[in-house]
């Protein structure tokens, strides 16, 4: 028994020198995102990208460790308050002042040497979204915007020549849509979250805060934010869009695909998805309608940031640095993600590129949503508020009113 | 040696101290740090500082009218699925019991659903209830039977939707209190029945005046661990409605939960946690104040 012990005593003790006689061991860095795994994106990381960036980088090995989109953000606040963080992971854009606000993030203008060379390479609307309290905590990695998808068979039926251009266009086209019978939609999305009413909010005029982000009173229950919900509610209300915003009503991508749904907003990868399940439908796009404050749409992407508790900040700065290079952004540009580098606009894959020009266009005039730590709450207030308006269980204006106190208190707090 | 060993004081103690650890580390140290991050506005990220905010979370959830609901909804959800699963647990343990031929299997069959996994049932169930006509039991009930003009949004709306969370748990709990109540009914001698028989005893006379009394520390039992496990729902309600629609079928667990890791603030959590298992502590106090009587006589 004492020899097993003095053995197994021993052994610990030559541990730690087997570890460091190891050193040309590569360093293994892990990659947390919510590229879609039914999607290409994701195979695009896996099987090309990570395996071009370890050949030039020998010494890296990079893990990717997809999440549902849902789950994403619960997961790495979890793992992190555990000291069990990725060295990277890829955030929704929303998300980066609130992990910031943490504390768990490298100050990248601080930490990277050639951060403003990178910095000066994108598109400064996405870039600021990684901007919070002085310092820049990330990089845009791609960008995105919803535009106004319609179906072209769907169009046909009903006799319809051409898809709305304005908010009385879209409402002037239920009584057609709906001759086809009940569960046929002019228009159908899945919530009333912001990135869902935004586009609405927006185009009629309104907005959510003053541009200092300091109050919604004023705006988020301006007479054009309620005009807005109001159509809203009433367009589900009388069956002409789809009751799946108020979730009583099966996914409207899927109604869309099928010909149950004339018109959906959504983003560039709806074409990758089509192609992969719905090889022969078309999808057809056009601006977001137009309204008093014009045709607004909401920016998504994600941004790159690195954690600050990662033993390996070099390395992962070294795989942070290949995502901002032309072969990642144009080999994820095949998959369905918008480029956040200008210069690629001008590269003939983009000159040529069969639908993204109509994203380019949208995302000229197209907002973000608030760039605040308190984001996820204000958004709750909002989504909830949306709910009680399109159910038709409160007036929009009194919903809102409630709605732009609670949220003047978050931003008091 | 053996005899020696017997006679040391502390070799019982040593044999109950893996035991006793294990239950330090993972029980005891937990519930002592939860309740000592209850009293702080909590930061989870390491090396981050805390503030110490006395009773607040506890005051403020006691003004929280969303914290009111979810307390509502889970001892509507207790109530309802307490009395299901032990009334039709017992129904179908006397059924049971009378079968002479395969027993066994009638046990297993409705023991399944116990073990399996809540994560599962609860995808299940959130699909058999899913709205229009695709779903199953819209197309059962519209469709097939043409009991209901047209399909039912099962989920959209918290009247409904509890339909689905207390059937579920309902049914998924009908078997452990089967198995229970027939092991009580095992342990009832035949000759009660028999002498009450020869009396004039009609079914129902035996099974109210003896198959009843001479379960009642069983019923007690199954009755305790039932709302305990009651109060304690949240897989099915985070699975199937997420507490939606408008938090209105949030029952404190899932808000708890929310509130926790949606919203990060884990000391408000950690004082709900403590207000619940203080509410679950009272009434399992209160039930066994209630039932005890003098014992039972055979």
């Amino acid at each position: 028994m004492k020899h097993m012990l003095r053995a197994l005593l021993v052994a610990a003790l030559l541990l730690p020198v087997g570890l460091a006689g190891a050193q040309e061991e590569p360093v293994t860095i892990e990659f947390w995102h919510t590229y879609n795994e039914v999607s290409p994106e994701h195979e695009m990381l896996i099987e090309t990208l990570i395996p071009m960036f370890e050949e030039m980088h020998p010494n890296i090995k990079v893990v990717s460790v997809p999440f549902p989109y849902g789950e994403f953000r619960q997961a790495l606040l979890t793992a992190l308050a555990g000291g069990e963080g990725p060295e990277l992971a890829r955030l929704d854009i929303i998300w980066s002042p609130e992990f910031a606000e943490l504390g768990v993030l490298a100050t990248l203008d601080e930490v990277m040497p050639d951060f403003e060379a990178l910095a000066d390479a994108v598109f400064p609307g996405p870039l600021s979204t990684n901007f919070y309290d002085g310092h820049y905590y990330g990089l845009p990695l791609d960008t995105n915007t919803r535009v106004w998808m319609w179906g072209a068979t769907v169009y046909e039926e009903v006799g319809l020549e051409a898809p709305p251009e304005t908010i009385d266009e879209v409402a002037a086209q239920c009584e057609a849509v709906k001759a086809l019978g009940e569960e046929f939609y002019v228009f159908g999305d899945d919530n009333t979250t912001g990135w869902n009413l935004l586009p609405w909010i927006w185009t009629f005029g309104g907005d959510i805060t003053d541009p200092d982000i300091t109050m919604a009173s004023g705006y988020l229950n301006s007479a054009q934010s309620v005009a807005a919900l109001e159509f809203l509610a009433e367009m589900v209300q009388s069956g002409c869009f789809s009751p799946a915003m108020i979730g009583t009503a099966s996914d409207p991508s899927a109604g869309y695909f099928t010909d149950q749904i004339a018109s959906i907003l959504n983003g560039p990868w709806m074409y990758p998805i089509a192609e992969a399940q719905y090889p022969d439908f078309e999808i057809q796009t056009t601006l977001m309608p137009a309204g008093e404050g014009g045709s607004i749409s909401v920016v998504g992407g994600e941004n790159i940031v690195m954690f600050s508790t990662t033993p390996y900040p070099e390395e992962a700065m070294e795989f942070l640095r290949f995502t901002q290079s032309d072969e990642y952004q144009l080999k994820m540009s095949e998959t369905g993600q918008l480029t956040v580098l200008p210069r690629l606009l001008e590269t003939e894959y983009y000159q040529t590129h069969p639908y993204y020009g109509i994203f380019l266009q949208q995302l000229e005039t197209a907002r973000a949503r608030t760039p605040h730590p308190k984001w996820t709450q204000m958004e709750e207030v909002l989504t909830d508020a949306g709910q009680l308006i399109l159910r038709g269980e409160m007036a929009a204006q009194e919903a809102l009113d409630i709605a732009a106190e609670e949220i003047d208190a978050l931003l008091a707090e | 040696m053996q005899s020696r060993l017997h006679h040391r004081w502390y070799v019982p103690y040593a044999f109950l101290l893996p035991g006793l650890l294990l239950y330090v580390l993972w029980m005891l140290y937990p519930l002592v740090y939860e309740l000592y991050i209850s009293f702080f506005e909590w930061n989870i990220m390491p090396g981050q500082e805390s503030t110490f905010v006395g009773l607040a979370n506890y005051e403020q959830a006691l003004t929280d009218p969303n914290f009111w609901l979810a307390l509502r909804n889970t001892a509507q959800y207790t109530v309802v699925t307490v009395i299901g699963q032990m009334l039709l647990g017992l129904g179908v343990a006397v059924l049971v019991h009378r079968v002479t031929f395969g027993k066994r299997i009638f046990r297993a069959i409705y023991y399944l659903p116990v073990v399996t996994s809540w994560v599962v049932v609860s995808f299940l169930f959130q699909y058999l209830f899913s709205s229009g006509r695709s779903g199953l039991i819209n197309h059962i009930l519209v469709s097939v039977l043409g009991l209901l003009p047209e399909p039912v949004a099962w989920l959209g709306e918290s009247s409904t939707a509890w339909i689905a969370i207390y059937a579920l748990g309902i049914w998924k709990g009908v078997g452990w209190a089967m198995v229970v109540f027939l092991a009580a009914l095992q342990g009832i001698p035949p000759e009660l029945y028999e002498v009450a028989a020869i009396d004039g005893a009609g079914e129902w006379g035996q099974f109210r005046h003896i198959t009843l009394p001479l379960i009642r520390a069983t019923t007690l039992f199954v009755m305790v661990a039932l709302i305990i496990g009651g109060f304690q729902v949240f897989i099915s309600v985070y699975l199937i409605t997420g507490g939606g629609p408008l938090h209105r079928t949030e029952v404190v667990l899932s808000y708890m939960y929310d509130r926790s890791f949606g919203r990060l603030l884990f000391g408000y959590g950690a004082a709900l946690s403590y207000i619940l298992a203080a509410i679950v502590v009272f009434v399992s106090f209160l039930q066994m104040r209630v039932f005890r009587r003098p014992a039972e006589i055979y």
